[in-house]
């Protein structure tokens, strides 16, 4: 059947909490992502991301040290991050809407609430692959589009003027 | 790279889709990868009831460490340690103790300084997480464990607003 090719996929895991790293590893093992990369902290991570370029990041807002939130700026707007446009994909028990939107100002793709289903970690994987957003760079943003639809099809009042589109 | 005036807007150079998407750009998860992956959680449910007890135990050690040096570190330790539980107790079949757990967060989060954070109140919060455990209560519809959770979220949104009231009348009467 038509899917996803998650075997070509390398994917680091970042959360501070051994058994939800261990949960999220399984997930994707068994559904064939083989090139997996874990860290328990932002700082193993950023050195973890430098050496191993992966093409997604599943990452927990609440650390010890640097937290989730303070790691996507880094990677969206460090001088020295391997890769910007790497997608982020935000583990977290926050849900409330602001801070959904603290998450999406810090560069994150997705949002994945716990407790987490199979499903939910399949769905936003499949949806940063399939649907990638475009990026925005401002003055004061860089980073995946916040609106959630495709922005061709944003029918409201435009609010961000005299936008360049950039092939 | 200098940043313009006008926002920018463009694809991302590297495209995952063309590496790894499928021929048809679904975006529906393929049942069968839905399977293999349930069948690994599945897999994983025998060692939950160890995690969880490993998650408690180190709520209670951070909760110790704050009784004895009530510092913002120890306190952001037993914040992360009851918000872990929070996020993970439900996969671990423990709801109610995500509940208990999410309420004992919220009171470290919502306290305007760490000494304030009532330690009895903490304290219940651990001992109700104990008691569930002990007692392998994992029908969220539980009477006296809904209840006693519902008695702590009550108490805790007394707390932070009292401490939140008394820090309004101490900003006032300062200005």
């Amino acid at each position: 059947m038509d899917g996803l090719r998650f075997d070509k996929l390398r994917v680091l895991v970042v959360d501070d909490n051994q058994h939800m790293r261990k949960l999220v590893i399984a997930v994707l093992q068994a559904v064939g992502v083989r090139d997996l990369f874990e860290a328990a902290d932002g700082e193993t991570a950023w050195k973890t991301l430098r050496d191993t370029n992966p093409d997604i990041i599943v990452l927990d807002w609440q650390m010890d040290g640097m937290t989730g939130l303070e790691f996507a700026r880094l990677i969206r707007n460090s001088p020295r991050s391997p890769n910007v446009y790497v997608p982020i994909i935000m583990l977290t028990g926050h849900t409330h809407v602001d801070q959904v939107r603290q998450a999406r100002d810090a560069g994150v793709n997705e949002f994945l609430a716990k407790p987490v289903s199979v499903k939910a970690i399949l769905s936003r994987l499949v949806n940063v692959v399939e649907h990638p957003r475009p990026f925005i760079r401002t003055k004061t943003y860089f980073g995946p589009c916040r609106r959630r639809r495709a922005v061709t099809a944003y029918a409201g009042p435009e609010r961000r003027k005299e936008t360049t589109l950039v092939d | 790279m200098a940043i313009g005036e006008k926002p920018q807007i463009f694809m991302p150079p590297i495209s995952l889709k063309a590496k790894a998407g499928s021929a048809s750009g679904t975006l529906a998860v393929n049942p069968e990868a839905l399977k293999k992956a349930e069948m690994a959680m599945d897999g994983l449910r025998r060692e939950f009831a160890d995690w969880l007890a490993e998650d408690i135990a180190a709520l209670a050690k951070a909760f110790v460490a704050f009784t004895q040096d009530l510092s913002p570190e120890n306190a952001g330790a037993l914040f992360r340690a009851a918000h872990d539980l929070k996020g993970q107790a439900t996969t671990f079949e423990y709801p109610l103790i995500a509940r208990v757990a999410a309420s004992l967060a919220k009171l470290m989060d919502g306290m305007q300084s760490w000494e304030a954070a009532p330690l009895p109140l903490v304290a219940a919060h651990i001992d109700a997480i104990h008691v569930i455990h002990r007692d392998q209560i994992k029908d969220a519809s539980n009477l006296i464990a809904l209840t006693l959770a519902e008695e702590l979220e009550g108490r805790v949104v007394k707390t932070i607003a009292q401490a939140s009231f008394k820090q309004c009348a101490a900003d006032t009467r300062a200005s």
